[in-house]
């Protein structure tokens, strides 16, 4: 096969292609992003269910939490993503890629977000909630009122690092035919060859949202620990 | 009712031998990248603990950018940016197994830098100045006054990022390293059976890493007995 005669030096390429390859990679970015925000969201509602129904008295509802979260935790998200998208269609469920992504990235952070509440819930004190049930509110209200507003702030810094997981985990996604980031860098890379511009590029613009949400964790981490 | 079409777990006894014997490359590139990982996490945790302004920042340089990026991002910078960056040389030495234990070594360096960075700043100086004082020579006061200490703050968050790479090794079949993942792609859609190989993946990753966090747990929970 003839190489075709075009310019591979770093600078040459990204003086003459950069502008292009920057703006196609960041035609990306809503679905990054879009597919971040929503497994969190997802996570965190399904993770509070999880923590919920580990903390509760009766087996019946600890046992498949606790099964749930050795499960999810104990294997790969790429294989979970696989599963989903590539195995549902075999018990007659297809499900679209954008869907396959929330859920799948959604379960596996919920799992872990799971066992943030739980070490927020239980290191409120047990006196909190007795005082709470004693004043004759309901066990849900008290949890709602009383254990978990004091709980966020602890547990505020682990929530922001997995929302950094979770961002920096969207780069699996292409795998499963979600047009993001990577996916354009690929097929950038497929159509140009200059894989050094393309993905340092995309590099780059993940280092540019993941840093400064690491700032953040850090300084909640910090005014966490000024709290206590 | 949901119809289960063609979901022949019968197939078992010809897809497992071959997925664990890949998930010995699995094991292989996970052990390779963990000593390189911990090779490298020592030596950027003592550049960002130094006292030169220079060496410190280019620690948290590293540390913030290797940590900062996905992991398939810096599988795909490792494997193909730098042949295209210098194509005088012969790269033909960088396969897929070594891009995949560099990537999944300079990610975890950035990651047990800041580890072994906490363990040493945990550490009170006056620890090593009592020892000594008592008479003890600095190897002794090492071994059974620091490392002991140190040990207990590093040893648990080290044991979790081995697990963590134990399952982030299921990404170098990305860049196609031939390992468990992607064996398991190939059966799976070679026999059109994606639902009972893929969970039987999940089963052989899940059998490798759950003892590894049972370990963890019985680990913390005995250094918690000596507080």
């Amino acid at each position: 096969m003839e190489p075709k005669p075009v310019a591979t030096g770093f600078f040459e390429v990204l003086d003459q292609k950069g502008w292009h390859f920057l703006t196609s990679l960041l035609g990306g970015l809503p679905e990054t992003v879009s597919v971040a925000v929503g497994s969190l969201l997802f996570a965190l509602v399904v993770g509070l269910v999880i923590a919920l129904m580990r903390l509760s008295r009766w087996r019946l509802l600890r046992f498949p939490a606790v099964a749930y979260v050795e499960f999810f935790r104990g294997t790969p998200a790429l294989v979970q993503l696989f599963v989903i998208y590539f195995g549902f269609p075999d018990i007659g469920y297809q499900p679209s890629p954008f869907q396959v992504a929330i859920v799948g990235l959604g379960l596996n952070a919920a799992a872990y977000l799971s066992e943030i509440y739980r070490a927020g819930i239980e290191a409120i004190h047990r006196g909190q909630m007795e005082a709470a049930l004693s004043l004759g509110m309901t066990p849900m209200r008290a949890m709602r009122y009383i254990v978990l507003p004091q709980a966020i702030r602890t547990m505020l810094p682990p929530i922001t690092n997995i929302s950094i997981v979770l961002l920096k985990d969207t780069a699996l996604i292409f795998t499963v035919g979600v047009v993001e980031i990577m996916a354009i860098a690929r097929q950038q890379v497929t159509d140009s060859l200059q894989s050094h511009v393309i993905y340092l590029m995309a590099g780059a613009i993940y280092l540019c949202m993941t840093i400064p949400m690491a700032r953040v964790a850090a300084r909640l981490e910090r005014a966490k620990r000024a709290w206590q | 009712m949901l119809q289960l079409p063609g979901i022949y777990a019968e197939n078992i006894h010809r897809w497992l031998p071959e997925l664990l014997y890949y998930s010995l490359t699995t094991l292989n590139i996970a052990w390779a990248s963990f000593v390189l990982a911990v090779l490298i996490g020592l030596v950027f945790a003592l550049l960002r603990t130094s006292r030169s302004q220079l060496l410190r920042a280019v620690a948290v340089g590293y540390i913030e950018v290797a940590r900062g990026l996905p992991i398939v991002v810096v599988l795909y910078i490792v494997y193909y940016v730098p042949p295209q960056l210098m194509p005088g040389l012969d790269w033909r030495w960088l396969n897929t197994y070594l891009g995949a234990v560099l990537g999944l070594g300079i990610h975890g360096g950035a990651i047990l830098a800041e580890v072994f960075r906490s363990g040493i700043e945990a550490l009170h100086k006056g620890q090593m100045e009592a020892a000594l004082t008592l008479g003890m020579t600095p190897a002794k006061a090492m071994a059974y006054i620091i490392l002991p200490q140190a040990l207990r703050i590093v040893l648990p968050p080290v044991a979790n990022y081995a697990i963590g790479l134990l399952k982030d090794t299921s990404l170098c079949s990305l860049i196609g390293a031939n390992e468990l993942m992607n064996d398991a792609k190939s059966i799976a859609f070679a026999e059109y059976q994606p639902m009972a190989v893929f969970v039987l993946a999940a089963g052989i990753y899940f059998v490798m890493s759950y003892p590894l966090s049972l370990g963890v747990r019985y680990m913390e929970a005995r250094m918690n007995l000596g507080r």
